[in-house]
């Protein structure tokens, strides 16, 4: 079957009525045994060693994946995203805008949804019912993520990974329900974790692989992730305009704040890590976060996927140690 | 008595406490340190403190040992505690300036940290990250460039030329071009101790306070604190052992505070 590629969460409802693969290129990159050789070869190609490593990836793994059509985002992401598609577009591969409107009108939303469905040749009945399909699973997924916060029963990197797999469903949502399923029986059944610390992690999902588990051999857990929890559209919404109008992460800073407020508060967070990415725009938005989060926070950067460096790791240890007082 | 360790980028600090009291302080280079002294078991580091000489044997069958560094989470000290840096200085600090409320700025050989402490409590920090430019490290490559010593480059901080380079290698070839153009030596070291004081700044403004404590190798440098005051209008304190400001902070974690 015919896979389509994307730059980060777009109406995956239309790719699948569509009868398409949707694959998440950000998930193909990271989760690569390669990811670093991806990053290098996007810089052999041409790309500036100071530009966004997910952008670098997913280059790389568009050309390595042999993936022939990208829906790029190129309104609510990062400006890196549209010379990428211009770059792929010289490759060979077909590409397809994507905007989120940055005020978030109904209007735009909704024509940008249709001009979509209407690329892919499919109609609202269609897409409805594979929004029904896919809300099953978002629901299950959402009940994991209570059981993070709530029941305390799942570690943060648990939690984020079944939460920035439902971008694509692992390409495959049959089988990822199965998965979802068979962990949370086995989640239900865990002793809930005695932490120390309550974390909350904010920003684009980490490219170091080992960030949850080193903060949780040091006691501290992350019971809140912020943008992986919007990738699985975590609010009932009546409809597919109003479910990417509550969607947050395409959206300002200040529409985010709002649901990270609440969340850190409901989940008794006791302290937040700010993640954001080297030579991204979201950098210059950890001065609002300081401003209007009213928890200590740490901010570390990461570049390229690696594990923690050692200097993160200091960073880490010293957030956690001031922390425990 | 208590025994504190920091093993710096460049430097291995050592220091001997009984209780609050300093009794000695030593340092080493800290690639020849690990040459002669240091030995892997698994995954644990062993200094073999005994054959340095550093402490007689009954301080080192006496003494309780607290270490911080560099390589702290990739290594552990066989027998000893080991606490974080930033911890370290911070307990430094308060032993050695008896300030409650203050802005610690720490410049090592490659770390440069800012930590905010009210009453006596460190209650937040940040640390230079991808880059040490702002770092004692960077002061000595420009010292060889200039042909002087870091004592020499230290005296200067008036009229600095301006030096623009973000990256650190190429601040040197910046400053051989302003050595071209007949500035005189002076104003160059200026230039250099300035370029160390801006890159900081963005840091240190985050955690104001009335009193910046300087501690690192990079304290000893007179050029930078002038310009430090100057720039921050702060007053500016430099403890007595700047360098050794970890590792007195280590020995006197080591006392139970």
């Amino acid at each position: 079957m015919h896979r389509v590629g994307f730059t980060t969460t777009i109406p995956l409802e239309v790719i699948l009525a569509a009868g398409k693969i949707p694959v998440d290129l950000n998930n193909v990159f990271i989760t690569s045994p390669r990811s670093h050789q991806l990053i290098e070869e996007a810089e052999v190609d041409g790309f500036p060693r100071s530009t966004c490593g997910w952008i670098k990836g997913i280059y790389a793994s568009v050309l390595e994946e042999g993936i022939k059509e990208l829906v790029a985002v190129t309104e609510g992401d990062c400006s890196n995203t549209r010379a990428l598609m211009e770059v792929l577009s010289l490759k060979g591969v077909e590409t397809v805008p994507f905007a989120y409107p940055h005020d978030r009108d109904a209007e735009s939303v909704r024509f940008e949804i249709e001009k979509l469905m209407r690329h892919f040749g499919v109609g609202w009945d269609a897409v409805n019912l594979s929004r029904e399909r896919l809300g099953r699973i978002r629901r299950k997924v959402r009940e994991l993520d209570r059981l993070t916060w709530e029941e305390n029963r799942v570690t943060g990197a648990e939690n984020h990974y079944y939460q920035v797999c439902t971008s694509d469903m692992n390409s495959d949502p049959d089988r990822f329900e199965a998965d979802v399923d068979a962990f949370l029986a086995e989640a239900r059944a865990r002793k809930p974790f005695n932490d120390t610390l309550r974390l909350a992690y904010i920003g684009v999902p980490p490219i170091f692989d080992d960030l949850y588990q080193f903060t949780e051999s040091l006691g501290a857990r992350v019971v809140f992730n912020e943008t992986q929890r919007q990738f699985a559209m975590p609010y009932d919404t009546p409809d597919m305009v109003e479910q990417y109008r509550t969607y947050t992460y395409p959206y300002d800073i200040f529409h985010r704040l709002a649901d990270i407020l609440m969340e850190l508060e409901r989940r008794k967070v006791d302290a937040v890590i700010h993640y954001v990415q080297s030579f991204c725009f979201r950098q210059i938005e950890d001065m609002i976060v300081r401003q209007k989060v009213p928890l200590p926070i740490l901010t570390l950067e990461g570049d390229k996927p690696t594990a923690l460096d050692a200097r993160t790791k200091i960073r880490i240890e010293g957030f956690l140690e001031m922390l425990a007082g | 008595m208590q025994i504190g360790i920091d093993l710096g980028s460049r430097k291995a600090k050592f220091a001997l406490l009984d209780g609050e009291r300093i009794l000695r302080l030593a340092d080493h280079d800290t690639v020849t340190f690990y040459k002669r002294y240091g030995r892997l078991a698994g995954d644990e580091l062993e200094l073999d403190l005994a054959a340095s000489g550093i402490f007689t044997p009954d301080e080192l069958a006496g003494a309780t040992v607290v270490v911080t560094g560099y390589g702290r989470n990739t290594l552990a000290l066989r027998g000893a505690r080991i606490i974080s840096e930033i911890r370290a200085h911070v307990a430094g600090a308060l032993l050695q300036t008896g300030l409650r409320d203050f802005t610690l700025l720490d410049m090592g050989g490659q770390d440069t940290k800012v930590a905010l402490v009210r009453g006596e409590k460190l209650t937040d920090f940040v640390m230079n990250d991808k880059c040490a430019a702002s770092s004692g490290r960077y002061l000595e490559n420009m010292a060889a460039i200039l042909e002087l010593s870091l004592d020499e480059l230290s005296l200067h901080w008036e009229d600095p030329v301006k030096l623009d380079a973000t990256c650190g290698i190429f601040g040197e070839s910046e400053l051989i071009g302003q050595i071209l153009r007949g500035h005189p030596v002076e104003r160059l070291c200026a230039g250099v101790n300035q370029t160390l004081v801006k890159r900081v700044m963005p840091m240190l403004k985050r955690f104001a306070s009335e009193t910046v404590v300087l501690t690192g190798g990079v304290a000893r440098n007179r050029g930078v604190v002038r310009l430090l005051e100057n720039e921050t209008g702060l007053a500016v304190v430099v403890p007595e052992h700047p360098q050794h400001n970890g590792a007195i902070g280590c020995a006197f974690m080591g006392t139970g505070n």
